[in-house]
């Protein structure tokens, strides 16, 4: 990554950190809630913004690193050694998510990952000595490395540093062969073949780690919240994740936190307009809505999401990636093949 | 090292594209491939780069056979090609382009990757842009998304791409089309440079009777997937069969 990626990167935890720390339980809560959602927006960015494999089962990924870790560290482990053993969990799981992949493309991909998330919706309910069924697995808070996380305020800097070195790993990752090699699968996998890159091996990588990072989401996510519950990783999720990689731009590089940031922040605000005005259920009824229409309108107007906006606003704005027309991934402008037609 | 093609043949269901082709280039030679639209040159280009595995033939390469291998393993083998038409690699500089020309030598399997994370990438920025960019006059964009460039600049691109990867045998399907007359000559220029500097053997695939007659050591021309002619450039452009199928005459 740049020198300018890393200043950003650290600037923007500092600001949140301290945010969380000083400003109360509730600023604590959401600075973790916005932490822990960047994070997966983080590995669902690789796979879909850089690398173009649309997957759906994002959120079931982060469910797997929450009972995870929970199970670890309910067995007295600590919370850093279970947070790892979340992310690894993760990333086999997400290598079978991705293994259809290697043989299909697009939406019939897509699909494939819509049934793997209803598997391991259907695994959490009935695993039970490991997941506890529908009532979900209790998890007693851990300590992390000594330090026993047992308020919002004390996950704040654990959910900030991982979120800091998962940002950096993955800004160094797209300026190596590999990174660069994601983005022209993205393109044409005929093209990236073409030019000898290996798509399957490729493909299986961005799976591999954006799993990592999904599984330590999601065991921070559990965490925060004491518990692991089947309902806390449906598609629901996994659609909330697609919408922040939209909002905040496919593909671009501070998209994931401005997208988290957005998805979890405007419902929080709706809601406490809603109760000043006492009209919160039907505020909270529009949510869905509102996210469908946005990611729609994104869609059509702006692929590049909120980092686009924002740095058209500024122009040299925090919008780094370097400004395409990016269509959705995978759909580029020519979609040359390896010859002519 | 020298190629030796021979009897390759490929069907699309009824059509046979290409039609017992058979063409020897030698190191340091440039030779032409020339032929009317659809006879088949691109799909010989493909056939020889791993893309397409044809029916039949041989393309023996100092002794391997390179029928059958995936274009990434050829690459390894110093088998390069660039395309007729240029993809628009979204997000990607040119640097970046060059990079990947250049990592294809590597097999990168077993903690390679991990290495590279570590790795600082000046040495080869620095290497890549001296002995491929400048020559090809794409120094100034060296950091500018590839989308944000001109047509014949991306082909000079794919040409980087290529040359990153120390080819043995350059495969280049119709480098100068739809170039200006300038970038044109700067491109063949360029190659021959390449074929002098690396001493590869090269089949250049171009419909620019320009070009080919003041690039070509030979030329070969095809139609309707079979050889019809080869010869050098002043015998193809006295033969009567060829100006007939190929030159438009009567
Ligand atoms: N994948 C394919 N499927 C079916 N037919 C194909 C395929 N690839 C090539 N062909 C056919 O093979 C024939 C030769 O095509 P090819 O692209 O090799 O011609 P070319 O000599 O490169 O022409 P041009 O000068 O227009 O580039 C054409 O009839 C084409 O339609
Ligand atoms: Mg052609």
């Amino acid at each position: 990554m740049s020198a300018r990626q890393l200043a950003i990167t650290v600037g923007v935890a500092v600001l949140m950190g301290v945010l969380g720390l000083a400003l109360g339980r509730y600023a604590a809560y959401l600075v973790n809630a916005v932490a822990i959602a960047a994070l997966g927006a983080l590995s669902l960015n690789l796979i879909i913004g850089y690398c173009g494999q649309i997957s759906f089962a994002q959120g079931a990924l982060l469910g797997v690193g929450a009972y995870t870790a929970g199970n670890l560290s309910n067995a007295g482990l600590d919370g850093a050694v279970a947070i790892l053993g979340g992310g690894l969990l993760g990333a086999a799981v997400s290598a079978l998510v991705g293994l259809p992949a290697m043989r299909l493309r697009g939406l019939y991909f897509a699909i494939a990952t819509l049934a793997a998330q209803a598997i391991l919706e259907y695994l959490f309910k009935i695993l039970d000595p490991l997941t506890n069924g529908v009532s979900g697995l209790v998890i007693t808070p851990p300590t992390i490395l000594g330090f026993p996380m047992n308020s919002d305020q004390s996950l704040v800097v654990p959910s900030l540093v991982i979120l800091v070195l998962a940002w950096l790993a993955v800004s160094r990752l797209m300026r190596t062969d590999l990174g660069r090699a994601f983005l022209v699968v993205r393109e044409s996998e005929i093209v990236a073949k073409g030019m000898g890159i290996d798509v399957s091996h490729a493909k299986m990588q961005a799976f591999l780690i954006g799993g990592f990072i999904a599984g330590v989401a999601g065991a921070l996510a559990g965490y925060a919240n004491r518990l692991a519950s089947p309902e806390a990783f449906t598609l629901d999720l996994s659609a909330d994740y697609i919408a922040m990689i939209i909002i905040g731009g496919l593909g671009t590089w501070p998209g994931p936190l401005i997208g988290a940031a957005f998805v979890v922040l405007l419902p929080e605000a709706i809601q406490r307009v809603g109760e000043a005005a006492g009209i919160s259920d039907i505020l909270s009824a529009l949510r869905e809505l509102a996210f469908g229409l946005l990611i729609i309108l994104f869609l059509i107007f702006e692929p590049r999401g909120l980092t686009a906006l924002l740095s058209r606003l500024r122009p040299r704005g925090i919008g780094a990636a370097p400004h395409g027309s990016v269509g959705a991934p995978g759909e580029s402008g020519q979609p040359q093949e390896g010859g002519s037609r | 090292m020298a190629l030796t093609a021979s009897d390759v043949t490929i069907r699309f269901g009824g059509v046979v594209a290409v039609n017992r082709m058979a063409l020897d280039v030698l190191p340091g030679e440039i030779v032409g491939l020339i032929g009317p639209n659809g006879a088949g040159k691109t799909t010989f280009i493909n056939c020889l780069s791993g893309t397409y595995r044809p029916n039949a033939g041989s393309a023996l390469w100092g002794g391997d056979e390179l029928i059958g291998l995936s274009p990434s393993a050829l690459l390894r083998k110093g088998v390069a090609r660039t395309f007729q038409n240029v993809a628009s690699l979204h997000d990607l500089t040119v640097l970046d382009i060059a990079k990947l020309g250049a990592s294809v030598r590597r097999d990168r399997r077993f903690g390679g990757h991990l290495l590279d994370f570590f790795r600082s990438e000046r040495a080869l920025e620095a290497a890549l842009t001296e002995s491929i960019l400048a020559p090809l006059e794409l120094t100034d964009v060296a950091h500018k998304p590839i989308q944000t460039l001109s047509y014949g600049r991306r082909k000079a691109v794919d040409l980087a791409r290529a040359l990153a990867g120390d080819p043995q045998l350059l495969l280049l399907d119709e480098p100068v089309a739809g170039l200006t007359s300038h970038e044109g000559m700067a491109m063949a220029k360029a190659v021959r440079d390449v074929r002098d500097r690396l001493g590869c053997a090269v089949i250049m695939v171009e419909h620019k009777m320009d070009v080919v007659m003041s690039t070509c050591d030979r030329i070969a021309v095809m139609a309707a997937g079979s050889k019809i002619f080869e010869g050098l450039p002043a015998a193809v452009q006295a033969d009567a069969e060829v100006r007939r199928v190929y030159l438009g005459e009567p």
